[in-house]
């Protein structure tokens, strides 16, 4: 099970070199928490933050009763805290404080796994092994109880072991169900529990190894293999308006759903982190959601799904206050305290926003009802707080784009990585840019157009221009330069091209050199250096040595391994003449990517369509150049053109692996000389 | 003639031998035994002005009775005090005066107390207490314990030579002395044990109806680098990619208290020799066993992993070769009436600081700690960059505007000033990166200001060497296992620290203040060698923490006779070449079992050393933070750049979310106005007693009589005729 993973953005090998072992005295521990916050850049990196909630108290018991495995506690608005006993049988209520109020479904329940407050102080709990919902009056009275629909659509073979149950505003329950993978039993109260239907169902994910067993696999055979069944969600919760948050593990970015009362997924993009073993989930008062994570770590998103906080740890055995051994459950009050049920310790630990959050909190509000500018504020004083909060930015950048401060919005936006942020204000300021100057604009273009003309005609009649021209002449000349020119020659007529490469030894090692040394250069230009909307990189990360490290090093297989390629099947080029062909094959790149780069300077994200093209026209241009070279030069026919171009990537495939496999004994060697010398120095106590 | 002479003598003689058989010789035990003391098995052995000493020789226990109060405290479970709910070990353990734990082969788990080990034990008196010579044949260990009564103090002791370890491959793992000297059961006592976590925190005596596994046990001076390679044990794949625990704070100063409240009688226990290995233990009832204890644990020698590769997949355990040397010692403090508490703990702590020399008053005078981040590194083609966040010129221009602002004296630590930036490192030499202004232009920078109130301290982090912009292999500390020790980072430039050798860093720095003084300044902020302390090997030899604390000292020291230096966090015994402790906590780790947080360390150098809190520009909550700096009488810090810190997002400095100075600009005056004015009123004076009122107001006298009074709660409360309004404070006379 991958958890806590990222959905990889092309920076992702960044975040692969954020390695183990903490460092001692680098960061400042503020020694008020036993644990740090993170929150999530623009970049979907994990950065660290102020501290959002700190650990308020802990209680071990609610007055003087001891919990047993509870499974799950609720917080009323009124302050009073609803513990679901397991391990008791029995539901527990105390305040907020931990002063005991009393207990309630003694003699009924067996193993309640879920409960629920609703508006009417009816309760509502989720009994696994009882394999029934009992609904409870404020005193503690049963009124229902629900047990297994009789209902033939909810499936005969299928038990009833509710474990988590939440009720809407029109007495609907959801109940999430152990091992029943249809969704969540959705029943409403009238005629004593009438069975509505399966509710926001998971689906089964299939990947392509199920798709091809499923098409060449016998029935007996599929039926030996392990069922793709979807999981079941893992606990709900439910919010103001109704709408139902469901975890489920093992889900990938899916992990947290908004669903809607048609049971749609609000989160289409999924989170970009979400939690690996999520075990609860609760709906905030700002439209915003948490998630609790079973090794102590507790996630909150904004209503868009994104994570603005992660922060708790494991207990190191230290046994400080913050840290959870195992959290079973997590609920919200109506001053943002949460609440976190450490089931294996039968303890809940109290955390209360710090200012900061609160902050948060106040502008996540604003901003979610479009005040955008009322929210500029609170998002000031955070920012204030923390320069690095991106959301704060982004939602700033959102803001002053609302103002129509276009130049603001798109710096903001830039810090915050908000892409179509960046890109409306960008759209913005060039579109007033070209009201403004869109005349002088038409004058520059018609003066240059009229100079030309004019430098024209006066070559003609006077000659001006015959001294550069002889010393271009000469230029070209010179076999180095003529090489070089005779790329551009080679990429226009490239059967012709290649004549002069095979027959007339056109090419040769320096000129094709210049070319490769050109390619490069424009290659990390336009890498580094090109629009903001088209970076695929990490503003402010450079790696040139693995740029041109991988170029050479892959020019370097493609000429060798090609070259082995064409003598055994009696092709007619050397290896100069491949190199050569080669590197000219780049020229479509080396004139066109200079267009690329300034177009990446001056679109909107919805023109990026036309780089896109020019593109694909690069790229196949470039390809094209190379088949033909490939052919050409060696003489080859279609057929065995296509033969060696699939055995010199055989070939290559084959080389990277014996380096693989040199590098692997290598580091045998290294470990067994290391192990050697480590064994000398324990024995001989050097 | 000769016969009178002869009778004269005899007469003597006779007298003498009366006189001789009158008056008993120095005690033999059976003696003692007459000397009956109404304590089951307890004899007399010693007598200061406020207490009498009594000694069971059999369980080596010792009962410390107070002469005018009667109450008294016991180092083992009486019979009648054993609650008869434990096993024969913890029996053994409880009820023996002394217990150690010895390593046979490579296991440690062996305990040998003096009821279930056998055991040969010869007491001899001494004038003030006794000396006992304590053999357990078994194991072939011998020990002398001596204890003595001198005043106000009880002093234990074991010199180093009479440790003997004489049966092969039977070592001696931990020695602990009285562990349960002043034990309680339960709730029978009320009171608190003191431990020095943070700032000081309290265990209350009452009953933790069995809520606890465990209490505190933490080396003094924190972890030993030179046996633990810092790992991070991940519990998840979020944990896994980063880490989210924060470390507990390290043990600061070698103390420990006890306070019966109920009988107005208690203990601050220093560990005076062997401090450098030996943690500190304060268990709650519940821990084990029903009983409240605490005592000090010295580590004699320890178990290591020997790993055999590289990747560590091949490991042997092994004991130290040779044991750690030195005399262990501990000094308990008696404290009996008003004093029986934590204030009295603070006030007798600081005295004997003073009375040994172990602190000088220093001036304590108020400054607005203002720290800045010269320069840090990002990556830039094929090598790095500069990110310059804070020049000479910025810091100029935000103390123009500082002093406009009405700020009279700031403090400033000065980080990332060195030629290549904040990581490149150590620092070897006084030269300023040229990004900042270059060196003559701090240097003047340097005079200039602080001839106008606004000192600059240059920050050096003395023991990291950054491999990857000082060669280092060389000077790098290796563990006991000969490995070398390696920091590492996640971050995006520099991703592998070493820690520097003692020698080699005493060296460089020596050179570098050397340098750094012939420009005609000599302010330095040190940090490393203040607060961090390892066991190392080096060219075949092994050096304990106590040769390292030794090389620490001296180079601190040698400089501190040229030098004005602010430490970071320093251990107790650095204290002395402070002229201000910088990065005090203002909160303890939050333990579960720990009740409450006391202001200890502040209380005890409160007006002796100038204390500045850590970085408030991180903290979340602003108010309380505040709040909690007037209450303990520490003095604020930010630590601030001219440019914003998003610069910072690709650098090592990362961690730096928000320091703007624009920001903090304002709150820097204001809290420069608040505090100086309060410092004008407690200036020089201690604080005499901190105490938490009925209604939850901290009230916090100082020997000069004014009283503040802190309210961290939402309402407006009321103490001695004085109002204090919701999260404020105010001072009175």
């Amino acid at each position: 099970m991958r958890t806590g993973i990222k959905r990889m953005r092309a920076i992702a090998p960044l975040i692969v070199l954020m390695l183990i072992a903490p460092l001692s005295g680098l960061a400042y521990a503020d020694s008020e928490t036993p644990y740090k916050t993170f929150t999530v850049d623009g970049y979907g990196r994990m950065r660290e933050t102020q501290t959002a909630y700190l650990p308020l108290y802990t209680f071990t018991r609610i007055g003087g009763e001891t919990l047993n495995l509870p499974a799950d506690l609720t917080v009323t608005d009124d302050g009073y805290l609803y513990v679901a006993d397991a391990g008791n049988s029995r539901i527990v209520i105390g305040t907020t404080e931990g002063e005991f109020v009393g207990t309630m479904g003694e003699g009924h329940l067996v193993n309640p796994r879920g409960v629920f407050v609703a508006d009417n102080k009816h309760v509502y709990v989720a009994d696994r092994d009882a394999e029934a919902v009992f609904e409870f009056d404020e005193n503690g009275a049963l009124l229902n109880r629900y047990t297994k629909p009789a209902s033939p659509l909810y499936g005969d073979t299928l038990s009833f072991l509710p474990i988590k149950v939440v009720v809407n505003k029109a007495g609907i329950m959801f109940i999430i169900c152990e091992s029943n993978t249809n969704g969540i039993v959705e029943i409403s109260p009238t005629a004593g529990g009438t069975f509505l239907g399966y509710f926001g169902t998971n689906f089964a994910a299939t990947d392509l190894r199920t798709i091809i067993y499923r098409a060449i696999l016998t029935d007996a055979q599929r039926a030996k293999m392990v069922g793709n069944i979807p999981a079941t969600p893992t606990n709900l919760a439910i919010d103001e308006d109704g709408l139902i948050y469901t975890v489920t593990r093992g889900d990938g970015a899916k992990t947290l759903k908004r669903l809607n009362i048609a049971g749609t997924n609000l989160f289409r993009d999924g989170a970009e982190w979400y939690a690996g073993s999520p075990t609860a989930v609760a709906a905030g008062n700002h439209d915003n959601v948490y998630v609790v994570e079973q090794p102590g770590f507790i996630w909150e998103y904004n209503n868009e799904g994104a994570t603005l906080f992660v922060f708790g740890a494991s207990d190191d055995g230290t046994q400080r206050v913050g840290l959870s051994s195992m959290i079973a459950s997590i609920t919200v009050d109506s001053n943002d305290c949460l609440y976190i049920l450490d089931g294996d310790q039968g303890r809940i630990q109290v955390y209360e926003p710090t200012e900061f959050t609160k902050l948060l909190h106040n502008a996540l509000c604003l901003y979610s009802k479009g005040r955008y500018t009322e929210s500029k504020e609170p998002l000031t004083k955070i920012l204030e707080m923390n320069s690095m909060f991106d959301y704060a930015n982004r939602a700033m950048g959102r803001a002053y784009y609302q103002e129509e401060n276009y130049e603001t919005a798109l710096r903001y936006a830039r810090l915050a990585k908000d892409y179509d942020g960046y890109s409306d204000a960008f759209w913005e300021i060039r579109n007033i840019w070209l009201k403004k100057n869109i005349v002088l604009l038409i004058f520059v273009i018609a003066g240059l157009w009229l100079a030309f003309r004019l430098i024209r005609f006066w070559d003609r009649k006077k000659n001006i221009l015959e001294k550069p021209r002889a010393v271009l002449g000469k230029l070209r000349e010179k076999p180095l330069i003529s090489n070089i020119l005779y790329a551009n020659y080679y990429m226009r007529h490239p059967i012709d091209g290649s004549y002069g490469i095979a027959a007339e030894g056109r090419g040769g090692w320096a000129a094709p050199s210049v070319i490769l040394g050109a390619f490069m250069l424009e290659y990390v230009v336009f890498k580094y250096l090109c629009g903001f909307l088209q970076k695929t990189v990490a503003e402010g990360s450079y790696d040139f040595f693995s740029d041109f490290g991988g170029i050479l090093a892959a020019m370097f297989a493609l000429t060798v391994c090609n070259y082995l390629v064409c003598t055994i099947n009696n092709g007619e080029a050397n290896i100069k003449k491949i190199y050569t062909y080669f590197c000219y094959s780049l020229m479509p790149y080396i004139l066109l990517v200079p267009v690329l780069f300034a177009l990446s300077h001056v679109l909107a994200a919805n023109e990026l369509f036309v780089s896109l093209l020019l593109r694909i026209v690069i790229y196949a241009w470039a390809l094209l150049l190379a088949v033909i070279g490939i052919k050409e030069v060696n003489n080859f026919t279609a057929g065995e053109t296509a033969k060696t171009i699939f055995l010199t990537f055989f070939t290559m495939l084959i080389m990277a692996l014996l380096c693989f496999i040199i590098y692997v004994l290598w580091a045998q060697v290294f470990e067994f000389v290391s192990s050697l010398v480590g064994e000398a120095v324990y024995r001989l106590g050097m | 003639m000769v016969c009178k002479l002869m009778k004269k003598y005899i007469a003597l003689g006779a007298v003498l031998l009366f006189v001789f058989l009158l008056i008993p010789p120095a005690a033999s035990a059976q003696e003692r035994e007459g000397a009956s003391s109404g304590f089951e098995g307890y004899t007399l052995v010693a007598e200061s002005g406020d207490y009498r000493l009594y000694y069971c020789e059999p369980r080596f226990s010792i009962l410390l009775q107070n002469k005018e109060t009667g109450t008294c405290l016991e180092s083992a479970v009486s019979d009648e005090k054993d609650d008869g709910a434990n096993n024969k070990s913890w029996t053994g353990y409880m009820k023996s005066g002394i217990v150690l734990y010895a390593i046979i082969g490579t296991t440690n788990t062996y305990q040998v107390d003096m009821l279930t080990c056998k055991n040969n034990i010869k007491t001899s008196y001494t004038k003030n207490g006794l000396s006992a010579a304590i053999e357990f044949p078994e194991y072939g260990f011998a020990l002398t314990v001596e204890v003595a009564l001198e005043g106000g103090d009880l002093i234990v002791r074991v010199p180093d030579s009479s440790i003997k370890e004489e049966k092969k491959d039977n070592y001696i793992s931990t020695v602990s002395l009285f562990p349960f000297f002043g034990y309680s059961y339960l709730d029978d006592k009320e009171g608190y044990m003191l431990i020095p976590d943070g700032n000081g925190a309290l265990i209350r005596l009452n009953d933790k109806e069995g809520k606890y596994s465990t209490g505190f046990s933490r080396l003094i001076y924190g972890k030993d680098y030179g046996f633990e390679q810092t790992v991070a044990v991940a519990t998840s794949e979020l944990g896994k990619s980063f880490n989210f625990l924060v470390e507990p704070n390290e043990v600061i100063a070698p103390v420990f208290g006890l306070a019966h409240t109920d009988d107005r009688q208690g203990y601050l226990a220093v560990v005076e020799s062997g401090d450098e290995r030996c943690s500190i233990e304060a268990h709650p009832n519940g821990a084990m066993i029903a009983y409240n204890r605490c005592f000090a644990k010295f580590l004699l020698r320890d178990i290591f992993t020997q790993p055999l590769n590289n990747s560590n997949s091949g490991t042997v355990q092994s004991v130290e070769a040779e044991r750690t040397h030195m005399d262990l010692q501990l000094r308990y403090r008696l404290l009996s009436g008003d004093d029986a508490n934590y204030s009295g703990m603070a006030a007798s702590y600081r005295d004997y600081l003073l009375g040994n020399g172990e602190v000088a008053l220093k001036d304590t005078g108020y400054n607005t700690r203002v720290d800045f981040l010269g320069t840090d590194r990002e990556e830039f083609i094929l090598g790095t960059a500069a990110v310059t966040m804070t020049t000479v010129e910025n810091i100029r221009e935000m103390y123009g505007r500082l002093r406009s602002a009405g700020v009279g004296h700031v403090l400033t630590v000065y980080k990332g000033w060195q030629s290549g930036g904040f990581y490149s490192l150590p620092i070897s030499g006084y030269r300023a990166d040229r990004h900042i202004g270059g060196t003559a232009a701090l240097t003047n920078l340097i005079k200039e200001a602080g001839a106008e109130g606004y000192k600059i301290y240059l920050y050096d982090q003395t023991l990291r060497a950054n491999s990857a912009t000082n060669a280092t292999t060389f000077n790098a500390m290796k563990m006991v296992n000969k490995r070398t020790y390696k920091y590492e980072s996640r971050d995006e430039v520099y991703r592998l620290f070493y820690m520097l050798m003692p020698a080699a860093a005493g060296n460089t720095l020596r050179k570098f203040t050397e340098s750094y003084i012939n420009k005609g300044v000599n302010t330095l902020a040190i940090d490393g060698m203040s607060n961090q302390l390892f066991s190392y090997s080096s060219r075949g030899g092994y050096y304990t923490r106590t040769d390292t604390r030794n090389a620490f000292v001296n180079a601190v020291a040698s400089i501190s006779e040229k030098c004005n230096l602010v430490l970071e966090e320093p251990f107790a015994y650095m204290w002395k070449y402070a002229d201000a402790f910088l990065d005090m906590p203002l909160a303890s780790s939050g333990y579960l079992y720990a009740d409450e947080d006391v202001p200890f360390l502040s209380m005890v150098l409160k007006g002796v050393i100038p204390i500045y809190s850590e970085y408030i520009n991180f903290k979340a909550n602003k108010t309380e933070s505040f709040l909690k700096m007037v209450e303990s009488g520490i003095y604020p810090s930010f630590y601030l750049t001219y440019e914003n810190s998003s610069k910072l997002i690709y650098t090592n400095s990362n961690y730096l979310y928000s320091t703007e100075f624009a920001s903090y600009e304002k709150t820097v005056s204001q809290y420069d106005a608040e505090f100086s004015a309060l410092a004008k009123k407690t200036e020089g004076a201690f604080i005499r007693r901190h105490e938490k009122l009925e209604n939850g107001l901290v009230k916090v006298s100082y020997s000069n009589g004014v009283k503040i009074y802190v309210n961290y709660s939402g309402a407006a409360l009321k103490a001695d005729g004085i109002i204090v309004k919701a999260l404020s404070y105010e001072a009175g006379e």
